[in-house]
């Protein structure tokens, strides 16, 4: 067949298909279609059709979906960080596992995906699920965690509630559904927070051992504490997390030790870690076991930020100091 | 005289720190643990200084003593400049006896699986050196850069398939070498090794110093040649893989010290593994307190602060040399 003749088939083939989607599906919705592009983390994403098959990447990423209804749209999760809380227990159950930890670019393209959403904006490389312009290129839409954003006109200067509605916002923009129902819950979970009155201080374990690994001023930890009425005791440090020093912990020594519960850094691993440093023994969170436990998986901004506050409040409250 | 700034840097690196406790304190809280006198801190702020700073600046002074007087030696017997324990592939056989310990979990046994993996890759540099003739000073380096690599990329393989979440960060800042966990069993294993190899070795200068003429002239002093060889290398591997054990492989100091020290001193082994010694100690309680000290409250790993104070001054010192020769 010659070649103009082809061109114009295949034109025609394509307009016909046009219009067989377009008579299907109706008249597409003005929130789905031709919407202003997101600027995320720096990336434009299109917001175009609604994903079909969504790979996320982080358990921040794969709770946002399941929060919003949209379990039935990812076709793989990956370095997912623990268990989803029991009330999207059942909706993850079938959820295939792609990866313990980063997934490889080409683990990434055979779950032929059109959309991938990861909770870390590291988990794009080169090494990892690929570049974002290399996705792009292949028709994969791609989008971050904007908490995650590492750009300083990203990185949001001080983590808010807002700026998790937001996110929740985008993705239901993204997906074309409604996103009221969580807003609203999210906000009567977050209105039910009784806030501590004692004005204590904490210290946000997250990891590490000879070189403290801690929630610092600007991310989820802060939100989380300013929540529920803990005074950070490294809110000076202007960064979500952060690398601190014993020495700084034992003269600020807080009152209670929020311990980040992780599968390779356990609470109990903390405690050792905390009871073995002859130093660090002697605090007073320490000494009369003043720990406040969060899940890895909540201690990353996104929809169980609010969760993780409530469950804080009530292990806080529970808390008798003498 | 150098004794003295030993001393002093010690009391005053411990008066350095992110919580704000006055000297006078300090210096009052080690006097109580010495049995003088009551402590003027409450239990806390003492405990800052005696289980946190003071451990961790006798390590330090421990640490860059031993890296140094290894550096000597190896400088002294391979006849090579360029030999250290890290070039040699001392250091990196040293970490991967190491990670492989730490991750199987058994602390107690880290200093000795530092020091298997210290000897094993000091034989293996050796044997490939020597392995089809003659064992020159450049095919020493290619064979411990060889041995480097294969011990370096089996602890990243280790560390690849080992490491969750973000523990890595962990294990990353002891390669890069980092004293931050020092308390006093650290103390314990640095000290003892100064003592069974470190002092030993900073006594035998004059067996040193016959080895730089070379083996013939070594042996027609009455020196066993070969028997001398090994014990030296053995006691550099000690020291190596105890002092990697603490601190991870801290760089530069090994290498740098010794030279610089030659350049102000001369190259005879009687004043300079003593010297090399003290200023490796000296240098290295600075260049940790800085680390603790500079972007508190976070901490830089002292490998980084080793090699940038360390570099431009050894570069000053061998541009003062060339102006003078």
């Amino acid at each position: 067949m010659p070649r103009p003749l082809l061109t114009l088939s295949l034109l025609a083939s394509a307009a016909l298909l046009l219009t067989g989607c377009a008579t299907a599906a109706g008249a597409p919705s003005p929130s789905t279609t031709n919407a202003v592009p997101i600027d995320n983390c720096g990336v434009r994403v299109p917001v175009t059709a609604p994903p079909k098959r969504v790979i996320t990447i982080k358990s921040t990423s794969t709770e946002m979906l399941l929060a919003l209804g949209l379990g039935d749209r990812i076709v793989g999760t990956a370095f997912q960080d623990g268990p989803v809380p029991a009330k999207w227990a059942d909706a993850a159950a079938g959820l295939p596992v792609l990866a313990d930890k980063v997934p490889s670019q080409e683990v990434v393209l055979a779950a032929n995906p059109d959309f991938i959403y990861a909770g870390w904006e590291s988990n794009f490389s080169a090494d990892g699920a690929g570049t974002r312009p290399d996705l792009a290129a292949l028709g994969i839409r791609t989008y971050v965690s904007p908490a995650a954003c590492k750009e300083s006109a990203y990185k949001p200067a001080r983590l808010t509630f807002g700026d998790i509605d937001e996110e929740i916002g985008e993705v239901a923009d993204i997906f074309g559904v409604n996103d009221a129902d969580l807003i609203v819950e999210q906000h009567a979970t977050l209105a039910s927070i009784t806030k501590d009155t004692r004005g204590l201080s904490a210290l946000w374990f997250s990891s590490g051992s000879d070189i403290p690994y801690v929630g610092a001023g600007i991310g989820a930890p802060q939100l989380i504490l300013d929540t529920v009425g803990l005074r950070n005791i490294a809110a000076d440090v202007k960064d979500t997390w952060a690398s601190y020093n014993w020495e700084s912990v034992i003269a600020a020594n807080p009152d209670v030790i929020v311990l980040v519960d992780a599968s390779w850094s356990t609470k109990e691993k903390k405690i050792a870690v905390l009871e073995g440093n002859p130093a660090t023994a002697k605090l007073n969170a320490v000494k009369n076991h003043r720990y406040l436990i969060v899940p890895f998986a909540a201690s990353e901004a996104g929809v169980r930020t609010v969760d993780a506050a409530a469950d804080l409040a009530q292990q806080l409250a529970a808390l008798n100091l003498g | 005289m150098l004794t003295a700034a030993v001393l002093a840097s010690i009391t005053f690196a411990v008066t350095f720190g992110p919580a704000n406790i006055t000297p006078v304190d300090v210096w009052g809280s080690i006097l109580h643990h010495l049995g003088l006198g009551p402590s003027p801190l409450e239990p806390l702020r003492d405990s800052i200084v005696w289980d946190l700073r003071l451990p961790r600046i006798l390590t330090a002074g421990a640490v860059g003593a031993g890296l140094a007087i290894a550096g000597v030696v190896m400088q002294a017997i391979t006849r090579n400049p360029l030999a250290d324990p890290y070039l040699l592939g001392l250091s990196s056989g040293a970490s991967l006896g190491a990670v492989a310990v730490l991750l199987l979990g058994s602390a107690l046994l880290l200093p000795f699986a530092a020091f298997l993996g210290a000897m094993i890759a000091l034989a293996a540099t050796l044997v490939l050196a020597g392995a089809f003739g003659r064992i020159t000073p450049g095919r020493t380096i290619l064979a411990g850069i060889a041995v480097s690599a294969l011990a370096g990329a089996v602890t990243s393989l280790i560390i690849f398939w080992t490491v969750t979440g973000d523990s890595y960060r962990e294990i990353l800042g002891w390669l890069l070498g980092s004293l931050a966990g020092a308390r006093w069993p650290a103390v314990g294993i640095a000290a003892v090794a100064i003592l069974v190899a470190g002092v030993p070795i900073t006594l035998s200068g004059r067996v040193l110093d016959a080895f730089a003429f070379g083996d013939t002239s070594a042996a027609t002093l009455g020196i066993n040649v070969q028997a001398t060889r090994w014990i030296m290398l053995t006691g550099a591997a000690v020291l190596t893989g105890a002092m990697v054990s603490v601190s991870g492989a801290i760089g530069f100091v090994g290498l740098i010290l010794p030279h610089a020290v030659r350049l102000l001193v001369g190259p005879r082994h009687r004043l300079l593994l003593p010297l090399s010694a003290l200023v490796g100690a000296s240098f290295l309680i600075w260049a940790d307190t800085a680390a603790r000290s500079l972007f508190d409250p976070r901490e830089l790993p002292v490998g980084i602060v080793t090699a940038i104070i360390g570099a431009p001054v050894f570069a000053a010192l061998l541009a003062r040399r060339r102006v003078n020769s």
